[in-house]
């Protein structure tokens, strides 16, 4: 199989777009209040602060702004396994208005709170028929602009 | 509004702490018969109860409450994640108030042992998945993390309020965690990291155990009880989130700090009662962190102020204003449904004056908060007449 036939496909649909261009960041698949101008993530029917019920489905993103983040241990709870990694999670503002919570993709030392984060997409493992199942995260701007 | 006419009849809870060996209904059993022994009744006085667990076992509890009889009561299940004891004490003393009800019984129990068992694992529970439902630790960690961006409060400080707790809970017998030496804020910070910048000292144990608050017409404790001190329930508030930009639809564990606020001013008017008032507080302190940031939501010392209460030490036994003088959720531990019902136990034996090595002097005025996934607010006003 060549690379060009390998498809790839979303953790769950109807969250984040997967560009054909491996190269292209992903957007997130939100929904903006046409009554009020209100925008979020995910999709949703009713406008959380008008209760309006026009909402319009929009794409998010790539770009935002790190509010806060922590590294996780995980090893400490749950059942313990070797391979189990620290791992960060942040909280990304978008320019359009809704703050997302996501895994972040990198390592400590490259996050601060307030810097430049961008959506890029991570295979998490192959179907049997060699998909790719794929996830969005923030990793920092300045290196998304270095892969791409 | 204000509650009128509920009074706290009796309380009974297990210690809280890993039970391997015994069932939720033998922790149930456990803490309600204490209650009712303590309340001087059994369940033929009984007309109401809910009945509060987080475990995913529809029916567990109405054949919890058959261990005290069958007597044709209605019973009813309350599940709110972390603040599920306090949504069902709510609903018993409203019964009581209403005049539905002469007494009312709120129970809770969980073995959280089993239900973090039930965790994948491997990278870490929920990293990959759509709703990166993160640890709890995680989440709140990032309150911390944007506190000390934002006000410059340092890790020691989380570590100075989860020693204070280690050392209440320490003087507590039915608290998990029993420290055999003071312990120190180095100590605490010095404990494996869980999620930046909480360790694992500043985090609340994996707990099992019940807890249970009968309540009932003050005149009905009066008769029960003659000459002892009357707990009445003033305000008893509950609150989902209100939006506000910033909110996040997924992933998150609990919402807002705000949230906190907003409930603790509804149950401060409602009762009549200020921060001024209140002679100790418990809180959802989870997380060492969580804490310091309800020094300010409850309205205990101005925005931004809250670091100088730890390091003045006034939220420690004999301070201005003792936090969760039981240990709290760090170190009396947190099994989840019966933690709201250990809190109403906790400020009754307070209010009292049964408190022990642990009583705050002439307590009068005790507040219970919880907040819960998903996520919910509650904030309680006991007070003694």
């Amino acid at each position: 199989m060549t690379e060009a036939e390998i498809r790839r496909i979303p953790i769950q649909p109807g969250f984040f777009t997967i560009p054909d261009d491996p190269d292209e960041s992903p957007r997130l698949l939100g929904s903006q209040c046409s009554a009020c101008g209100e925008s979020f993530f995910p999709r949703r029917e009713i406008c959380a602060a008008c209760l309006a019920d026009s909402l319009e489905p929009v794409e998010l993103g790539p770009r935002g702004t790190l509010y806060t983040f922590t590294w996780v241990h995980p090893p400490l709870f749950g059942p313990l396994r070797a391979d189990a990694g620290a791992y960060g999670v942040g909280q990304v503002d978008l320019a359009e208005g809704p703050r997302v919570q996501a895994v972040l993709s990198g390592e400590r030392d490259e996050f601060s709170i307030g810097m430049e984060v961008a959506l890029e997409l991570e295979t998490l493992r192959k179907t049997d028929e060699g998909d790719e199942v794929v996830i969005f995260r923030f990793a920092p701007a300045a290196l998304e602009e270095r892969r791409a | 509004m204000k509650i009128e006419n509920a009074a706290v009849l009796g309380v009974g809870m297990t210690r809280f702490r890993f039970e391997r060996q015994r069932s939720t209904l033998e922790l149930a059993r456990e803490a309600g018969r204490a209650a009712l022994r303590a309340a001087g009744i059994d369940l033929s006085e009984v007309d109401e109860a809910w009945v509060g667990y987080m475990a995913p076992e529809p029916m567990l509890g109405v054949r919890v409450m058959k261990e005290f009889g069958l007597t044709g009561l209605p019973v009813t299940h309350v599940e709110n994640a972390s603040a599920t004891g306090l949504a069902a004490f709510r609903e018993a003393a409203w019964a009581v108030a209403s005049g539905r009800c002469r007494v009312a019984m709120a129970i809770g129990f969980d073995k959280m042992s089993e239900m973090a068992a039930g965790g994948r694992g491997g990278r870490g529970i929920g990293r990959d998945s759509i709703d990166s439902v993160i640890l709890p630790a995680a989440y709140f960690a990032l309150w911390a993390m944007r506190r000390m961006h934002e006000r410059g409060t340092k890790p020691e400080h989380f570590a100075r309020i989860a020693a204070k707790n280690w050392n209440h809970g320490a003087l507590n017998p039915l608290a998990d965690r029993q420290a055999d030496h003071e312990i120190t804020p180095e100590e605490v910070l010095a404990s494996p990291m869980v999620a930046e910048p909480l360790t694992a000292m500043m985090v609340c144990p994996i707990d099992d155990g019940a807890a249970c608050a009968i309540v009932a017409h003050p005149n009905v404790v009066r008769a029960k009880q003659p000459g002892r001190p009357v707990v009445n329930v003033r305000s008893s508030v509950f609150r989902s989130e209100t939006y506000a930009p910033g909110h996040t639809f997924l992933g998150a564990v609990v919402g807002p700090a705000t949230m906190t606020a907003d409930t603790a001013k509804l149950a401060y008017e409602a009762a009549g009662i200020g921060p001024g008032d209140v002679d100790l507080a418990l809180c959802h302190d989870a997380f060492a962190n969580e804490e310091l940031e309800y020094y300010e939501l409850l309205g205990f010392c101005a925005e931004g102020e809250a670091e100088k209460l730890v390091e003045a030490g006034d939220t420690a036994l004999g301070g201005r204003i003792p936090f969760n003088t039981d240990g709290g959720l760090v170190a009396r531990g947190h099994p989840g449904g019966p933690t709201g019902l250990a809190m109403i136990h906790e400020i009754t034996q307070q209010l009292r004056g049964e408190a022990g090595p642990r009583q705050v002097e002439n307590a009068r005025t005790g507040l219970a908060h919880l907040v819960g996934g998903g996520s919910v607010c509650t904030v309680n006003l006991l007070q003694r007449d």
